[in-house]
């Protein structure tokens, strides 16, 4: 700790570093102020910025910040944002842009950049003293005021936080934990334009915390995503995909017990919304992301129930059938479980058999674009099993 | 045209309808292997124009992450030198992205249509002053946009200039790459910041690009940008007269250098400044690391007293035929040329036009040899030298270097072969296929009885495995002076057998004569 200080202090922060693009970026030895020349080892070392406002203004000397110091400062600029919309207009615009140079300071000691490389040490005084106070919070609710620069560096450092470790424990969270109803405003940012990809990419990092996909999963936002995914503007729908196939994926345990639990309207809904909707993307994705579910062994249970409805099979033979491609491919990859299911119920074997015929033809010029050994030996063995079904009385 | 202007402070603040019906298709102006662009009218929003792109969503099944990050880049980027998309919404199985329309459409068409032998230096100056803007800006982003070039480079009417196409573009801070903070967060090293994967179109690839193993990062940007400054002087990328493979690339990147430029281009030699020259230079160092920033190379002196947009609209725009007639007039070319077009797969410019040049039929009027890029003062120039660092440990390119290091014999059936189809009358000269085909064929035989021959001698040079000893100059010199000797033997032989011949011709004559 004090060796990891020492080599920080070899670095300092002007009081507000670094202007939007970096372009301002001094040579320490240039400024001349509060470094000693041992510093200037690096020509643009991020850590030696100084601003021009600050330089200008001469007002005070700056002294070398710290991380904690940049934390403790954005923390109080955005508790000035949070509060005060009031305040005098110039007064406050001026507040906001330091509170913007200070999140992209921020970002600078988290991530580094093209002329450095971010220092272990730093990163976790900054996550430390991040997370010891509310800073998060306020760095969400006030993202909506925040300029499109500082928005998209508030996210990645938020993205950052929920990686770095502090004494080997991420400590992000244990924050979270704690402060769980941020996620109710990162899901409900898909309902905003402006804020959608901001508040998603956040959600998609905090996520990966298992106890907060939990949440997540288990919170009635979970619903919301069926209509999140079917938004007309492409890139929040997408984004929304991206978070909804991760909160159903990643933690396999946690899914498990969360479709076993929601089984019911989960997959009416992935059915009727997801499956059957009228939007291309929309099947195609759920097609997949289906396939992905019930593939993996820590679904078997639910994979057993899913092939045993009468009604799921149906929506399957209905996708092997689109012209699409893509969609029938993936489709295969469900109807094949169907099939080689040993146990099948009476009625799944029935429409089978009624559609014996049609199913071998299709199959029988059913090839993916690329060879696929896989899918072949696949294909076999469905066929095989269609071909030998008996028709059984219905029980 | 009004919706061509970028609100810089509040992107998105028009918020341009989400469904297909309230959007006019006017004409096809650019088409690639999954996407189409029209030129539009927006009826919901005065008629405004907008370029559309339409992207075929299931052609491009193989990756619809790609498709997905590209659409939010183009959203989440806000800068007057970048197209940003309007919106975006899906139509059945389209994606159309809405733009705005860049009237004079990309500078590749551009310099296809009515500079094919390049542009002026000014303007070159204002075009990649405009981009390195662009880059820079993208650079501090984080992103990488991976496929620099011409036909990326979009220009308004107005002479504003914008840099396209975000299909390829990649985010440092969401590659897979990073996803070793995670685990490592206590050592982050700079190869985090760090791509490994292969994207971009091959002729402008930095060399460590295409030796993706090793990773790469901004700098990469920067070869491809060095790149298409010469596009931008010569018409095309340099090397663009060979045929396109990443085999043929990791020659090219080992012998690539600025002195092989002058070698063959006898006519029309143009002059560049010593500045230009060594602004390309730099871009084009080997070594990422010696590479400047976009930010460095703004400050270059190529770039002072630099003129303002307007100059090209007097100078480039001016008659210039419409997107919409250079794209018809592409595609009756391609009609004609292009069957065997194989790589073009970078399909989803805006406004593209199908490059004619990587078809392969204009591997043409100086076979194997490079193209020539700077024509005169060699010394003046400066070496780009390849090959003193790591590729030369890569095995693979023991071979292949050999390849071209015998290109005399190659490029004289070559030339013979392929010289009527010599790009400056492509237009008009009629491509006859039959021949061709047969022309094409006699030359890959004897290409592939080099390789053999050369693989040959490399079988029995290859066996050393100190390599770092001998140079590849040693080597080269090695090779060429086998092909020699082996060239004089058959020559001897040759002679030999004409001897022959003639001894048997005396016979013949002399068994007759006595009969006659």
């Amino acid at each position: 700790m004090i060796f990891g200080a020492n080599q920080w202090k070899r670095g300092t922060i002007g009081t507000c570093a670094s202007n939007q693009q970096g372009s301002s970026v001094k040579r320490a030895s240039s400024t001349g102020r509060g470094l000693s020349n041992s510093q200037a080892q690096q020509q643009y070392d991020p850590h030696t910025l100084r601003s021009e406002s600050a330089k200008m203004k001469g007002l005070f000397k700056p002294k070398p910040r710290t991380p904690v110091d940049v934390v403790r400062q954005t923390r109080d600029l955005l508790m000035f944002a949070d509060r005060s919309s009031d305040t005098r207009e110039g007064k406050r615009e001026e507040k906001m842009l330091e509170l913007c140079k200070n999140i992209r300071d921020l970002k600078i000691i988290l991530y580094g950049n093209s002329e450095s490389e971010p220092v272990a040490e730093a990163c976790a005084q900054l996550t430390q003293e991040f997370f010891r106070e509310n800073t998060l919070r306020l760095l969400i609710r006030c993202l909506p005021k925040l300029n499109l620069e500082a928005r998209k560096d508030a996210t990645q450092v938020v993205a950052n936080l929920q990686r770095q470790q502090v004494q080997s424990k991420l400590i992000a969270s244990d924050y979270l934990e704690a402060n769980i109803d941020l996620m109710d405003i990162l899901v409900s940012g898909y309902e905003s334009t402006e804020m959608a990809l901001h508040y998603g990419a956040m959600l998609r990092e905090c996520i990966r915390h298992q106890s907060v996909a939990r949440y997540v999963l288990e919170s009635g936002h979970m619903k919301k995503f069926f209509d999140f995914i079917q938004l007309p503007n492409f890139d929040i729908a997408a984004d929304a995909a991206a978070t909804f196939k991760e909160l159903l994926t990643r933690h396999k345990s946690t899914v498990a017990e969360f479709l076993s639990k929601n089984y019911d309207w989960f997959f009416e809904e992935y059915n009727s919304k997801l499956l059957e909707s009228t939007n291309y993307i929309t099947r195609r994705q759920a097609v997949k992301l289906l396939g992905d579910i019930l593939l993996d062994r820590s679904n078997s249970a639910i994979m057993t129930r899913y092939v045993s409805s009468r009604e799921n099979l149906r929506i399957l033979m209905n996708l092997l059938r689109e012209s699409s491609k893509s969609i029938q491919i993936e489709a295969f990859h469900v109807f094949k479980l169907f099939a080689a299911n040993q146990n099948k119920p009476a009625d799944i074997v029935s429409i089978l058999v009624a559609n014996r015929s049609k199913l071998l033809r299709l199959f029988a010029d059913f090839k993916t674009d690329k060879e696929d050994e896989q899918f072949e030996a696949d294909k076999a063995q469905v066929v095989k099993e269609i071909a030998a079904l008996e028709p059984r009385e219905r029980t | 045209m009004a919706a061509g202007q970028e609100q810089e402070h509040e992107p998105r603040k028009l918020q341009y309808p989400l469904d297909s019906t309230s959007y006019r298709i006017i004409s096809e102006i650019g088409v690639g292997v999954s996407a189409v662009v029209y030129k539009a009218i927006c009826t919901t929003m005065n008629s405004s124009v907008v370029a559309i792109k339409a992207i075929d969503l299931d052609q491009s099944r193989a990756d619809f992450d790609n498709v997905r990050r590209e659409a939010k880049t183009m959203s989440l980027l806000s800068h007057p030198n970048i197209l940003n998309a309007h919106c975006s919404f899906t139509v059945d199985r389209r994606l159309w992205v809405v733009m705005p329309f860049m009237s004079a459409g990309s500078l590749q068409s551009i310099i296809t249509s009515s500079f094919p032998d390049g542009l002026s230096e000014s303007c070159i100056a204002i075009v990649l002053k405009e981009i390195l803007n662009a880059l820079s800006y993208l650079h501090g982003q984080g992103h990488l946009h991976r496929d620099i070039k011409a036909g990326n480079i979009l220009i308004d009417s107005n002479g504003s200039v914008k840099l396209a196409d975000f299909g390829v573009s990649a985010s440092i801070y969401e590659s897979n790459s990073v996803r070793g903070w995670y685990s490592s967060s206590s050592s982050f090293s700079s190869s985090s910041l760090m791509l490994t994967d292969v994207a971009g179109t091959p002729y402008w690839m930095a060399p460590e690009v295409i030796h993706s193993h090793n990773g790469y990062s901004f700098k990469a940007d920067i070869w491809s940008f060095g790149i298409t400054a010469l596009e931008l002087a010569h018409g095309r990328p340099p090397l663009s007269n060979l045929p396109l493979s990443k085999s043929l690339l990791l020659k090219i990147t080992k012998r690539f250098r600025f002195s092989d430029y002058d070698k063959n281009k006898k006519e029309k030699q143009k002059k560049f400044s010593k500045s230009f020259k060594d602004m390309v230079a730099s871009c084009l160092d080997q070594d990422p690391s010696k590479r400047p920033t976009a930010e460095k190379l703004l400050k270059h002196s190529f770039f002072k007293n630099c003129k303002g947009t307007d100059f090209l609209v007097k100078n480039v725009l001016q008659g210039l035929p419409s997107v919409e007639e250079r794209f018809k007039a592409s595609k009756i070319l391609n009609s004609i040329t292009t069957k065997n077009d194989e790589e073009d797969d970078d399909g989803d410019d805006e406004l593209k036009v199908k490059h004619r040049r990587i078809s392969g039929w204009n591997f043409n009027e100086d076979g194997f040899q490079l193209d020539p890029v700077f024509p005169t003062e060699t010394n003046g120039a400066k070496q780009v030298t390849f090959g003193k660092d790591s590729f030369i440990q890569d095995k693979g390119g023991d071979s292949s270097e050999s390849n071209l290091s015998s290109p005399g014999q190659i490029s004289e059936s070559a030339s013979n072969l392929i010289s009527p189809i010599d790009h400056s009358d492509e237009i008009g000269g009629g491509v006859d296929r039959e021949p061709m085909l047969g022309s094409l064929m006699v030359l890959m035989k004897s290409l592939e009885e080099q390789k053999k021959k050369v693989s040959d001698l490399i079988g029995l040079l290859g066996g050393e495995e100190h390599r770092e000893m001998t140079t590849r100059a040693d080597q080269m010199v090695q090779v060429i002076e086998r092909l020699r000797v082996e060239l004089e033997n058959e020559k001897r032989k040759n002679f030999e057998l004409e001897i022959e011949l003639e001894y048997l011709k005396l016979q013949v004559y002399g068994a007759q004569s006595p009969g006659a």
